[in-house]
C-alpha cells in the first residue's frame, strides 16, 4: 500500500522549471526572538539539487521540489549564489539558511561549500544560524565547520504517529531516528527545532490537532523548540490535488491556536508562523478574525501572549471538531468556513 | 435483508426492522460511531446492531478504482461529496460490481439535496454530517433546501433530514423518486450536472417500473423516456409502402381510448385500404408512438402539458426520432395531421425527402379536421398496393415484438400470428397482455427465448407454486434488468415465465425478497 500511495505523490509532481543557477531562490528579513531579544533575521533559501527523498519518493505536502535543480549545483553557482546572500546577512545577529532540501546533506551542499558559507557568516558577526535537515545527516561528521556561528538545526518530524507518517505524509522515519538526530545534535553544540505539520493529508479536523498535539508533547524533551507547520497547498503536490477536487482544506487558525493552547505545558517553546496564512492554500478562518489571529501568532511567536480573538466562526469550527471521531476525510463544505454567506460575486 | 421496492439503481431495503436509504445519525436509532484507534473507520450502528465501517482511505488516491472502501457488511465512496459529476457517476457505476448487493453502500457528508439522486443510483446510507454544519452555520433543512435561520441547530436539522429521508423512501416506494430527482435538480446545479451524466446508466441498467410520467421539463432525459426513443431503432413498420399517417397524441391513455382518436378510427375505417394506413402519434416527450407499441409502458403511462408550443429541444427531437424511423426508405408518402406540431412535423419529412400532405386543420378532430383527414388519405392512398388484415396483424406482431424483445425476438416470429391489434396473439409462445402492454410470454415462449440465449433465471428443484423469491434462486443467465421477462428453469427445465423483479446478481445475493413474478406455469 505504501507504493500506492509513493505513486499518488509522484504522479502529483512534475519536472521542476528550469532555473537559474546563480541565484538564490529567495532572501529577505523577518522579526526573530534570539536570547529573549526581539531582532532582524536574515533568511536566504539557496538553489540546490534539492531534498533526495523528494528526488525518491517525497512527501504528500512538499513542494520545494519546484525550486530545485535536478541535475545539482556545482560549489561554483552556490559561491555565486553565496556572494549575494552575504550582503544580505551584514549587520545580522541571526540568520536562517535554508536549501529546499537538507543543509547537512554533503550530496545536496559540498562541505567545502558549507564550511566557507559558515566562516563567512562568523566573520560577518552573525551569531547563530539555522539550518535544515533530514534526521539521517545530522551527525558531527556533517557539522564540523571550524569558525561557525552557534549552529540550531531544524528537523522535520511532522508527525511522531508512524501511521500518519506513513500514510498522509509519506516520510520513512523512525521515532529513533529522529532522537538520534537530537542526540546527535546537541553533542555537536547544536540546538535542535523540530517542525511538526498541522492537519497532513487525510486526516481530519479534530485528528489533526490532537495528533499535532501528541507529536509535540512526544518530541518536547528531546527538542528546544517546535514549529508548529499548518499544511499549505504546495504546487505540484498530493495536498494540491486533494484541495483542488475539495477532499481536504487548510487547518483552521482555531486548530493553530488550539494546539498552542494544549502544549503551552510541554517544557519547551512552541509557535507558529503560518505560511499562506488567511489564503485558502494556507491555514485559515472565516476571513473576518485572520489577520487578528495571524497578528496574536506573530506576537506569541516573538515571546507574547496566547493568541486570542472572538469570532463567529469558532462556532463552526466546533461544530466541525464535534465530527472528528466520524469524518472519513479533511474536507468541509464548500464555503462553510464563511458560513456559506459572502464570498466573490455576489 | 430484503428488497421491498426498486428505482432505478436504487432499492427500499428491509433492514433489521429499518428502511434504506438511511440517513445515520437522523434516522432514529441509527448513527455513526467513532473510531477506536486513528484512522481505523469506527462503525455504524442500526438498533442493536454494530457494522465495521473500512478504515479511513489514508494515502488512497480516492480519484482512481478501485472508489470503494469494504468492510464485511458496508461499502464507502469516499469523496463522494467533492468527487466532479463524472467521477462520481464512474464510481457509481462500478459500485455494485465492486461492492456486491449484500454490502450497503454508504456516501459520507453528502448533501441533503443530492441524496434522492444518489439513492436512485443506488446508495443506501447517507449521514447527517453536512445538516449538522449547515445548523452550526444558521440553515435549517427545509425539503432538501437550506433556509437562512437564526435559530437553526443541528438537532433540528437532523430531525428535519430523518423527514427529508422518509420522503426519498415514500417516493422510492411509490416508484416517484424520479420526480423528487427532477425537482432537486431543477435549481441545485450539481444534482442537474449528475443527473445529466446519470441518463445513460439509468436508462440502460435500472429496474424498469411501469409508473405514470408526469411529465416535466426535466422528462425529455427520464430514463424509460430516453429507451423509448432509442427502442424506436430497432422498429419496423407492419408493410413496406404504407403510408405515414401522423395524428397527434391524447390526453387519455392508451390513445385509441380516446374520443379523438376513436372519431379518427372511425373516419379512415371509412376509407378503401385503410389498413395500409400507418398510424403514428407525435407526442412530447416521447416524439413518436407507432399505434402497436402504444399499450407498452411509457406510452400508455404519461401525462403532459399541452401547450401547442414546441421548443427547439423537442424539436431536436423529433428530427432524432424520424431518423431512427427512417420514413424515406420506409413509407410511400406521410400524411401529417397533427395539429400543433404538423408544421415542424411536414417540414423535417420534407427535409428527409419524403413526400407529404398536409391536412392543415387547425383542430384534427373537429368536423372539418376529419373531412381534411378523409380527403388526404383518400388521395394518398391511390395506388397503394392494398394490404390485407392477416399481412398487416403479422407486421404489428413483429414490430411489437422486436421493439420489446431486440434481436431475441426472432424465434417468437417463426409461430402463427393469431387476433387483431391489440389482441395479438403468437401460437403458443406470447399473447397479449394489457398488463405488459405488449407481449406476455407463456412458458413455451420463455423457453424459446431462453434458447436463443435469452434470459434465465435458474432455481432450486421445488414445486413452484406462487411467485419465485430469491431464496430459491440459484444463478441467472443472459442479460437482463429488473422488470424484464425471464423465463425460470428448474432441474434443466423451463418450467414457468415471468417478470423479473430484481436484478441478476442482487436475486442471487439476497435470501429473502420477490424474484421473480411468475405469470405463466405453462
Amino acid at each position: 500500500m505504501a507504493d500506492a500511495f509513493a505513486e499518488f505523490v509522484n504522479a502529483a509532481k512534475q519536472e521542476p522549471a528550469a532555473h537559474p543557477l546563480d541565484q538564490p531562490v529567495a532572501t529577505w528579513t523577518e522579526r526573530e526572538v534570539l536570547d529573549g531579544e526581539q531582532i532582524e533575521a536574515g533568511v536566504a533559501i539557496l538553489r540546490t539539487r534539492g531534498c533526495y527523498w523528494s528526488i525518491r519518493e517525497g512527501c504528500a505536502m512538499c513542494g520545494y521540489f519546484n525550486d530545485t535543480v535536478p541535475g545539482g549545483v556545482s560549489t561554483e553557482a552556490l559561491l555565486a549564489q553565496w556572494a549575494q546572500v552575504l550582503p544580505h546577512l551584514a549587520g545580522k545577529r541571526y540568520a536562517k539558511i535554508y536549501t529546499s532540501g537538507s543543509f547537512l546533506d554533503p550530496t545536496e551542499v559540498p562541505l567545502d561549500f558549507a564550511a566557507q558559507a559558515m566562516a563567512g557568516m562568523h566573520a560577518a558577526g552573525v551569531e547563530k544560524v539555522l539550518v535544515e535537515s533530514l534526521p539521517e545527516f545530522v551527525h558531527a561528521r556533517h557539522m564540523d565547520y571550524g569558525d561557525a556561528p552557534a549552529l540550531e538545526v531544524a528537523i522535520g518530524l511532522e508527525s511522531a504517529t508512524p501511521l500518519v507518517l506513513d500514510k498522509c505524509v509519506n516520510k520513512r522515519l523512525k521515532w529513533g531516528g529522529f532522537t538520534r538526530a537530537c542526540v546527535n545534535a546537541r553533542a555537536a553544540g547544536a540546538s535542535v527545532k523540530a517542525y511538526v505539520l498541522l492537519k497532513p493529508p487525510f486526516l481530519n479536523e479534530a485528528q489533526a490537532i490532537d495528533d499535532a498535539v501528541a507529536s509535540i508533547e512526544r518530541a518536547a524533551p528531546h527538542v528546544d523548540k517546535v514549529s508548529l507547520n499548518p499544511v499549505n497547498v504546495q504546487r505540484n503536490t498530493v495536498v494540491e490535488r486533494l484541495f483542488r477536487r475539495g477532499e481536504w482544506s487548510a487547518p483552521w487558525l482555531w486548530s493553530v491556536v488550539e494546539v498552542l493552547r494544549r502544549t503551552r505545558e510541554c517544557g519547551v517553546r512552541v509557535y507558529s508562523d503560518p505560511t499562506g496564512g488567511g489564503t485558502q492554500r494556507g491555514a485559515h478562518n472565516c476571513g473576518e478574525c485572520d489577520q487578528a489571529l495571524l497578528d496574536a501568532l506573530t506576537e506569541h511567536r516573538l515571546g507574547g501572549a496566547m493568541p486570542a480573538a472572538a469570532c463567529d466562526c469558532r462556532g463552526r469550527w466546533k461544530a466541525l471538531l464535534a465530527q472528528g471521531g466520524v469524518r472519513r476525510d479533511g474536507a468541509e463544505p464548500r464555503g462553510y468556513r464563511r458560513g456559506f454567506r459572502g464570498g466573490r460575486g455576489f | 435483508m430484503e428488497p421491498l421496492a426498486h428505482e432505478g439503481l436504487g432499492r427500499l431495503l428491509e433492514l433489521h426492522g429499518r428502511y434504506t436509504p438511511l440517513a445515520l445519525g437522523a434516522d432514529s436509532g441509527t448513527k455513526l460511531l467513532p473510531e477506536k484507534a486513528l484512522g481505523d473507520g469506527g462503525a455504524l450502528k442500526l438498533g442493536r446492531r454494530k457494522l465495521a465501517l473500512p478504515p479511513q482511505p489514508l494515502g488512497r488516491d480516492t480519484a482512481q478504482a478501485p472508489f470503494l472502501a469494504l468492510s464485511d457488511d458496508v461499502a464507502v465512496l469516499d469523496g463522494g461529496a467533492s468527487h466532479n459529476p463524472r467521477q462520481l457517476l464512474a464510481a457509481l457505476a462500478a459500485a455494485r460490481e465492486e461492492a456486491g448487493w449484500r454490502r450497503l453502500l454508504y456516501t459520507p457528508a453528502v448533501e441533503p439535496a443530492e441524496m434522492p439522486l444518489l439513492t436512485c443510483l443506488g446508495v443506501d446510507l447517507f449521514d447527517s454530517l453536512a445538516a449538522e454544519l449547515h445548523g452550526a452555520a444558521g440553515f435549517r433543512l427545509e425539503q432538501g433546501d437550506w433556509i437562512p435561520d437564526g435559530g437553526a441547530t443541528a438537532a433540528g436539522n437532523r430531525k428535519a433530514l430523518a423527514g427529508w429521508l422518509g420522503r426519498i423512501r415514500s417516493a422510492l416506494e411509490q416508484g416517484r423518486l424520479r420526480e423528487l430527482v427532477e425537482r432537486t435538480a431543477l435549481h441545485n446545479p450539481r444534482v442537474a450536472q449528475l443527473l445529466h451524466h446519470s441518463r445513460d446508466l439509468l436508462a440502460t441498467r435500472g429496474a424498469r417500473r411501469a409508473v405514470e410520467i408526469r411529465a416535466g421539463a426535466l422528462s425529455l432525459g427520464h430514463p424509460a423516456v430516453t429507451e423509448w426513443r432509442r427502442n424506436l431503432e430497432r422498429f419496423a413498420p407492419p408493410a413496406a409502402e404504407m403510408v405515414l399517417l401522423l395524428l397527434p397524441c391524447s390526453a387519455r391513455k392508451p390513445y385509441h381510448w380516446s374520443a379523438t382518436h376513436r372519431r379518427f378510427h372511425r373516419t379512415l375505417r371509412e376509407l378503401d385500404n385503410w389498413l395500409a394506413l400507418h398510424v403514428v402519434s407525435v407526442t412530447s416527450p416521447l416524439g413518436l408512438v407507432p399505434r402497436e407499441l402504444e399499450m407498452l409502458h411509457p406510452a400508455a403511462h404519461y401525462d403532459v402539458g399541452v401547450t401547442g408550443y414546441w421548443d427547439a429541444n423537442e424539436a431536436a427531437m423529433f428530427g432524432r426520432q424520424l431518423e431512427r424511423l427512417r420514413p424515406e426508405d420506409r413509407y410511400k408518402k406521410a400524411i401529417v395531421h397533427a395539429g400543433s406540431a404538423s408544421g415542424l412535423l411536414a417540414e423535417l419529412l420534407q427535409e428527409r425527402g419524403v413526400e407529404v400532405l398536409e391536412t392543415d386543420a387547425e383542430r384534427p378532430a373537429s368536423g372539418a379536421g376529419l373531412a381534411a383527414l378523409g380527403a388526404a388519405c383518400r388521395t394518398a392512398l391511390r395506388g397503394v398496393a392494398s394490404l390485407s388484415g392477416r399481412d398487416r396483424s403479422r407486421g404489428e406482431a413483429a414490430g411489437l415484438a422486436r421493439v420489446q424483445f431486440g434481436e431475441l425476438a426472432e424465434p417468437l416470429l417463426a409461430a402463427s400470428v393469431q387476433g387483431r391489434w391489440p389482441r395479438l396473439r403468437l401460437d403458443g409462445l406470447a399473447n397479449f397482455s394489457p398488463r405488459i402492454g405488449g407481449f406476455a410470454l407463456t412458458r413455451n415462449g420463455a423457453a424459446a427465448l431462453a434458447a436463443a440465449g435469452g434470459p434465465v433465471v435458474e432455481a432450486a428443484e421445488f414445486k413452484l407454486r406462487g411467485d419465485l423469491f430469491a431464496a430459491g434462486v440459484i444463478g441467472t443467465r443472459g442479460e437482463f434488468r429488473n422488470g424484464e421477462q425471464v423465463a425460470v428453469e428448474q432441474g434443466g427445465e423451463i418450467t414457468a415465465a415471468g417478470v423479473a423483479r430484481m436484478a441478476p446478481g442482487e436475486m442471487v445475493a439476497m435470501e429473502r425478497g420477490l424474484a421473480v413474478e411468475v405469470r405463466n406455469r405453462g
